[in-house]
């Protein structure tokens, strides 16, 4: 059995977790992050990739617009590497009530969301692929942020600060003795091997998951429901910027440019397990349905992956019943002192991307309240690593790479652009045998084919750089496919269908990957 | 539904960057392209179209200036099984390439035959004796950027245009326009009157209106706005003929190519003009077969006997319509027609005169000169004008547009 | 001008249908939207390999095959026509000579290693088949990125054809005299063929290969003169030397293309490529001629007899739209297996089955299009290769079989009926 000691164990390696441990680490305190999976393997990596300006909320929410402003400018300036400034519109289409624009523009001014308003003719202007028949708009500075960069960049600068990260650590158990959470046991996913953790403080950033953890230390009740959506991703980019229908928050009414393709959701169901990620047709059906209105001839584009995230709804049973419909997108950050009588031990939950800075930024001030130390919060003044220029994402940027150097290096995956270098060099660092994690590093398989051409190459690299046997590589791919298809299947019509046609020819009629050699039972 | 209109939702009017969609990367395109595997400085057809397409700000400009070295020839949206249009996504992105960097002067220059044409007619032959000068050439190429040994043709001196002053086509019952383009005016007038010629033996009276630059050289060269200029003007020119009913023809494939869709395609000349004129253009060979199959070709066809090696030019092939030259080759007694069916000649138009590009050029056409060459026979046939003075560059063999063995078999030069 | 026949698609089932017909005096055109599946094959003729059990005798085991599958394309076909097809086939491909019958499925080693099971195989790679076991070493070349000679080897040496006839395979990895890092599998073809490039590749490997039974490379040997290059690989290895087919464009099939495109040339046939076929004048129970859409204009070819040979979803002979609903795309042709619209399509698994995979056009035994309830639709038309219902190709590993096969019996049927 391992044993570690940290000031800080930060259960949960999402955006907010990230943050969480970044900022801890900051304020020099040692931390550990353990996370079940790959970080941003749960909602984070899951939902829309929009950097809110707040303009979803200034009419219905004004205090959350404000806060998404203001966390807006301060991502820009300390994550700009991993966002890409499309600016937004909010647009109003013939199936949108007129009368809310007004609202929205009074709601973006006293919300301090700097807003334009825009005619139909500028509006189409900026972005001809929309429906002709819209009437009008307003700018706003939303933007499209990539999730993992910044999830990724918030880890590496809490190990620059001498932060240790355990992903693949599921939490098993937490040990409360007098009052207080002392130990965690988390066990190694990959060897099964426990560690037990003496923390001086444990913050529970599950997110959706965050009753679970709570739960483990005693403290039940903990209720966050899962609110599910699915997104799903076109083949190109149908617009350059944010698109959000100008109308009260519903399904399907924001398009986002994120990197090469454009994603339109998203929906909002509530499941009972988040791990469930469910994709009903009904759902699919209406994202197409809402495209359309935004984007005529959406149903012929190409649809290339659809995937659902759970997002946390907190809802507290001892606070008392509260209406679902409700319940806030704002973040909850639970005492559990207070509530629970549990000491050195805090929930944070709730709450959107967006917003993660500033949750990491309360739970960490509450936690040095209670610890009665004043570490001040610098997590806005210190850039992320990777975005010292202050250059924001550029989409030409893999492409402008790659024209540097057309001879010296090979093009593993084409759509995305990915060298074998740095397809190497992520596999060597990331220390993984998981193609899919691979994947959330680099995009690898992201693009059109979905990993037809690149995905048998990547086996083969893999399997080269001696970490994996035949039958662990075949594994690792057939593993691959099936996790593919979960994402592809709902979407399989048009030109995505002929490309799964041909991709089932290349895996089952050439390699013939269902008949490779499997790993012997263990 | 009717297939006209599905014409226009599935062929012509789709938009060239939304095709980028149907591209499930099986790479045929590439395998295909004669200038990639020419050479390393071209990542190829898939590459440089849907695949980085995906990767550009559409208002912004491409990173990548390798797309330069497409040749614009065509060959891949030709074979894609998908109906990917790669060619045109190209030629789009080079458009927005050098729109944000700026045209380079040398390319201005040789876009813009008919002005060179007006400037040097009138000293056609000072000027014919020093672009065959070697020291001239030489100069050219260091200041200028056009290769020593690129294949300019020769000034004719007397333009087609004051041939068809002169001329006077006789009254017939049926009336057709004839395109001719810079190049029949400038360089080969004869091709023009034996065109002329072959219509009115088919009972045409042919009105050859004013006209000047399809503007393709400029398309191709990345002078969008200029392009647009020249094309909305010729089909401003030949529009109202088109509105009275009649049907225009040209000499050259990769002309009439430009009216036919690529103006549209490429430069978004969506203009009234343009449409009527489109849908009533045709190559002459497409023409001509037309008439044969509604049983209206003259057939007094005389016995030629030879063998001549025929190239369909890369862009012929891109009207989609076949080898209509190969058909008409089928009707002259005597005549052994051998379709080359090779990829490319290589001078994709102005590509293979640059400094840059030329060896490319001539590694692209290599295997087409040798067939030539081998086939041992005096002359060759192109459809393409451009194409014809590189085979005849790079083969020493002569080549003459389709038109002129017909003409020969009608036996009307006397 | 009315062709005697007008195939559209140039895949190996339209190139197929083409070639005989042309062979038979009949004037004939192929009219496509671009280049088919020939580029996409591996240029082994996979007739039956699994169904799902591993078939290791075709000519015996198709019979109950197609009583278990009554609407498979090979129900419609005799074995003794398979064997004619692929006997056709092999007097064609004059690149180099094709081995292999129905008799008893030849098992070569798949790009990733797993034995697949091939009736007729290309002379170049015939030296791989497994059935006897054997120690054989995997050459790849460090350009190459579609192919892995270590992932390749490790599986192979955990096949056993039978007891005591294992499988040993180990790889090298050799860079050749090609200064780019990225080389595509048709340059290397290109290169196999300078005799230089050989003899350094011979040079590097020549002691390397020792203890080995045979040599594989991946399928890069050469163009048009892949026979050469292979009988030169094997003089200066000493040793039998054999082809891997990777990830497409493939070399192989290239050669195929090429060859089945010289053979219709010189027959007298003629292909036009252009833009998508948009579809048909009609009269009752005949198809008068072909509508394409060419530059500005439509173009119409007219002729006696269609072969439809246009493939499944993947070239978009068939295609289903967002709403689920499938269409024939050229003819409008009705497609079977389509399950009803607001019913799954395809199954959540990846490698379950899935209830649309069979679908296709419906055909009788002359391969005509048939309706739902069997009454022929087209008397002029045949339908040939994936567009036909019933198959799954890439799990039964019958792909070529059955676009060679049916390409072949359309023809001959058209043949017939015009005799």
């Amino acid at each position: 059995m391992n044993r570690l000691e940290a000031d800080v164990l930060v259960i949960g390696g999402g955006a907010t977790g990230a943050g969480v441990a970044r900022d801890a680490a900051m304020r020099g305190f040692s931390t550990i992050l353990a996370e079940r999976g790959d970080l941003a393997m749960g909602t984070t990596g899951r939902f829309h990739g929009l950097l809110h300006s707040g303009g979803r909320y200034v009419v219905r929410d004004p205090p959350s617009a404000t806060e998404c402003m203001q966390e807006n400018l301060i991502l820009r300036r300390i994550a700009a590497d991993a966002i890409e400034d499309t600016g937004g519109m909010f647009v109003t289409t013939p199936w949108d009530d007129p009368a809310y624009a007004a609202k929205f523009h009074d709601g973006c001014k006293g919300a301090g969301v700097p807003v334009e308003e825009l005619s139909a003719a500028e509006v189409l202007r900026r972005e001809p692929r929309l429906n002709p028949r819209i009437s009008g708009g307003f700018a706003v500075p939303d933007a499209a942020v990539d999730a993992w960069k910044t999830v990724w960049a918030c880890a590496r600068s809490a190990q620059e600060h001498g932060a240790r990260i355990l992903n693949y650590h599921r939490a098993v158990s937490l040990h409360v003795s007098d009052g207080a959470v002392t130990l965690a046991a988390v066990m190694d996913e990959a060897t099964g091997e426990t560690t037990e953790i003496e923390a001086g403080f444990v913050i529970n950033a599950t997110g959706v998951w965050a009753g679970r953890i709570a739960a483990m230390a005693g403290c039940g009740g903990v209720t966050v429901v899962p609110g599910n959506g699915i997104m799903i991703a076109m083949n190109h980019r149908l617009v350059d910027t944010v698109i959000n229908r100008c109308k009260e928050p519903a399904d399907g009414d924001i398009l986002v440019p994120i990197r090469t393709v454009s994603v339109i959701g998203t929906t909002d169901s509530l499941v009972d397990d988040p791990d469930e990620n469910a994709i009903g047709r009904d759902d699919v059906e209406l994202m197409l349905a809402e495209g359309e209105r935004l984007v005529p001839g959406f149903r012929s584009v190409r649809a290339l992956r659809v995937w659902a995230g759970a997002r946390p709804l907190f809802k507290d049973d001892k606070a008392g019943e509260a209406d679902t419909r409700a319940m806030s997108r704002s973040f909850a950050l639970i005492d559990h002192r207070e509530r629970d009588g549990v000491e050195r031990f805090l929930t944070i939950t709730g709450g959107k991307f967006t917003t993660f800075r500033k949750m990491a930024e309360a739970t960490l001030d509450k936690m040095c309240e209670q610890l009665a130390t004043e570490r001040p919060c610098r997590t806005a003044d210190e850039t992320l690593p990777g975005s010292e220029s202050g250059h924001h994402y550029w989409i030409g940027a893999r492409l402008a790479a790659r024209e540097g150097d057309l001879t010296g290096d090979q093009l593993i995956c084409e759509c995305e652009l990915i060298t074998r270098h740095r397809l190497e060099d992520a596999m060597q660092r990331r220390a993984t045998t998981n193609l899919d994690d691979i994947r959330r590093t680099l995009r690898l398989a992201m693009g059109p084919c979905q990993g037809g051409f690149c995905i048998y190459r990547a086996t083969g690299i893999l399997h080269d750089l001696a970490r994996l046997d035949g039958p662990a590589a075949n594994n690792s791919l057939r593993r691959f496919l099936e996790e593919r298809w979960k994402g592809v299947q709902p979407i399989l019509y048009g030109d995505q269908l002929r490309q799964a046609r041909l991709d089932d020819w290349i895996f089952q009629g050439l390699l013939d990957v269902e008949h490779l050699p499997e790993s012997a039972p263990a | 539904m009717d297939l006209i209109d599905r014409l226009a939702d599935e062929g012509a009017h789709e938009s060239v960057r939304a095709s980028l969609d149907h591209c499930v990367k099986c790479t045929i395109c590439e395998s295909f392209c004669p200038f990639s595997a020419a050479t390393p400085l071209f990542p190829g057809p898939k590459f440089v179209g849907p695949q980085a397409e995906r990767f550009r700000d559409p208002t912004g400009s491409s990173p990548d200036i390798s797309l330069d070295y497409c040749s614009g020839c065509g060959i891949c949206t030709q074979v894609c099984p998908q109906g990917v249009k790669i060619a045109e996504i190209n030629a789009r992105a080079r458009g927005r390439l050098w729109a944000e960097r700026g045209v380079p002067l040398r390319n201005k220059l040789i876009a813009r035959p008919s002005l060179s044409g007006r400037l040097a007619t009138p000293f056609a032959g000072p000027v014919n004796w020093a672009l065959g000068n070697p020291y001239v050439r030489n100069l050219v190429e260091r200041i200028g950027g056009v290769h020593r040994h690129a294949p300019l043709p020769r000034f004719a001196g007397r333009t087609f245009r004051a041939w068809a002053r002169k001329h006077r086509s006789p009254v017939a019952p049926k009336t057709i326009v004839y395109f001719h383009g810079c190049s029949t005016n400038y360089f080969e007038p004869s091709l023009g009157a034996m065109a002329v010629a072959v219509l009115e033996h088919n009972g045409y009276r042919v009105i050859i209106p004013r006209q000047d630059c399809c503007g393709l050289p400029l398309q191709s060269n990345g002078s969008f706005d200029a392009a647009r200029t020249y094309v909305r003007r010729l089909a401003a020119s030949l529009a109202p003929y088109a509105r009275r009913g009649h049907d225009i023809v040209a000499t050259s494939t990769s002309c009439s190519l430009m009216l036919k869709r690529e103006a549209l395609e490429i430069l978004d000349v969506d203009d009234p003009d343009l449409a009527i004129v489109s849908a009533r253009t045709y190559d002459i060979c497409e023409y001509l077969v037309l008439l044969h199959e509604r049983g209206e070709l003259a057939t007094d066809l005389e016995p030629l006997e030879a063998t001549v090696p025929y190239h369909a030019p890369c862009q012929q092939r891109g009207h989609g319509i076949g080898k209509p030259a190969m058909e008409l080759f089928a009707l002259i007694p005597g005549l052994n027609a051998v379709d080359l069916d090779i990829d490319c000649c290589g001078i994709a138009g102005t590509y293979g005169l640059k400094k840059e590009k030329y060896d490319i050029s001539m590694a692209v056409g290599d295997r087409l000169f040798k067939e030539v060459r081998t086939a041992g026979s005096e002359v060759a046939a192109c459809d393409s004008e451009t194409c014809r003075w590189q085979i005849t560059h790079g083969s020493g063999v002569p080549a003459v547009h389709p038109i002129e063995l017909l003409y020969r078999s009608y036996n009307l030069s006397g | 001008m009315i062709y005697d026949a007008a195939v559209i698609g140039a895949g190996t089932a339209g190139l197929a249908a083409a070639l005989r017909m042309a062979e038979g005096g009949l004037k004939v055109i192929v009219y496509a939207k671009g280049v088919g599946s020939t580029h996409l094959t591996g240029g082994t003729i996979d007739v039956l390999g699994y169904t799902p059990h591993l078939v290791e005798h075709p000519e015996t085991e198709l019979p109950s095959f197609v009583d278990a599958h009554p609407d498979h394309p090979y129900a419609r076909l005799s074995v003794a026509t398979i064997n004619d097809a692929l006997g056709w086939f092999r007097g064609r491909m004059t690149t180099y000579d094709y081995t292999g019958n129905l008799a008893a499925n030849l098992m070569l080693p798949t790009a990733a290693g797993a034995p697949k099971p091939s009736a007729l195989v290309p002379e170049t790679m015939a030296a791989g088949d497994l059935r006897g076991g054997g120690r054989f070493v995997i050459v790849g070349f460090t350009q190459l990125k579609d192919f892995y000679p270590a992932y390749l080897a490790d599986n192979l040496s955990r096949f056993e054809a039978a007891p005591g006839l294992p499988v040993n395979a180990r790889s090298v990895t050799q860079r050749a005299p090609i200064a780019q890092a990225d080389v595509t599998p048709l340059s290397f073809a290109r290169h196999f063929e300078d005799a230089e490039f050989r003899k350094a590749v011979i040079a590097g490997l020549e002691r390397e290969v020792g203890g080995s039974d045979a040599v594989g490379f991946p399928a890069v040997l050469g163009l048009g003169e892949a026979r050469t290059v292979c009988q030169e690989l094997q003089d200066g290895l000493g040793l039998p030397v054999f082809e891997v087919p990777t990830l497409p464009p493939s070399v192989p099939g290239m050669r195929m293309f090429n060859a089945l495109k010289r053979a219709l040339s010189k027959a007298g046939g003629t292909v036009v490529m252009g833009g998508p076929a948009l579809g048909a004048d009609a009269t009752g129970e005949r198809v008068e001629a072909l509508v394409t859409a060419a530059a500005a204009r439509t173009r119409s070819y007219r002729a006696r007899h269609f072969v439809l040979a246009t493939g499944g979803f993947a070239s978009g002979g068939i295609v289903m739209d967002s709403t689920g609903a499938v269409k024939e795309s050229v003819l409008g042709l009705p497609v079977a297996g389509v399950p009803p619209t607001g019913e799954e399509r395809f199954s959540p698994g990846y490698w379950a089955s899935h209830p649309m995979a069979r679908a296709g056009v419906a055909v009788d035994d002359a391969l005509r299009p048939v309706d739902a309830d069997g009454d022929v639709l087209y008397a002029n038309v045949r339908i040939a290769g994936a567009a036909i219902a019933g198959a799954e190709p890439w799990r039964e590993k019958s792909g070529e079989g059955i676009t060679l096969a049916t390409g072949y019996a359309a023809a001959s049927s058209i043949l017939e009926s015009d005799a």
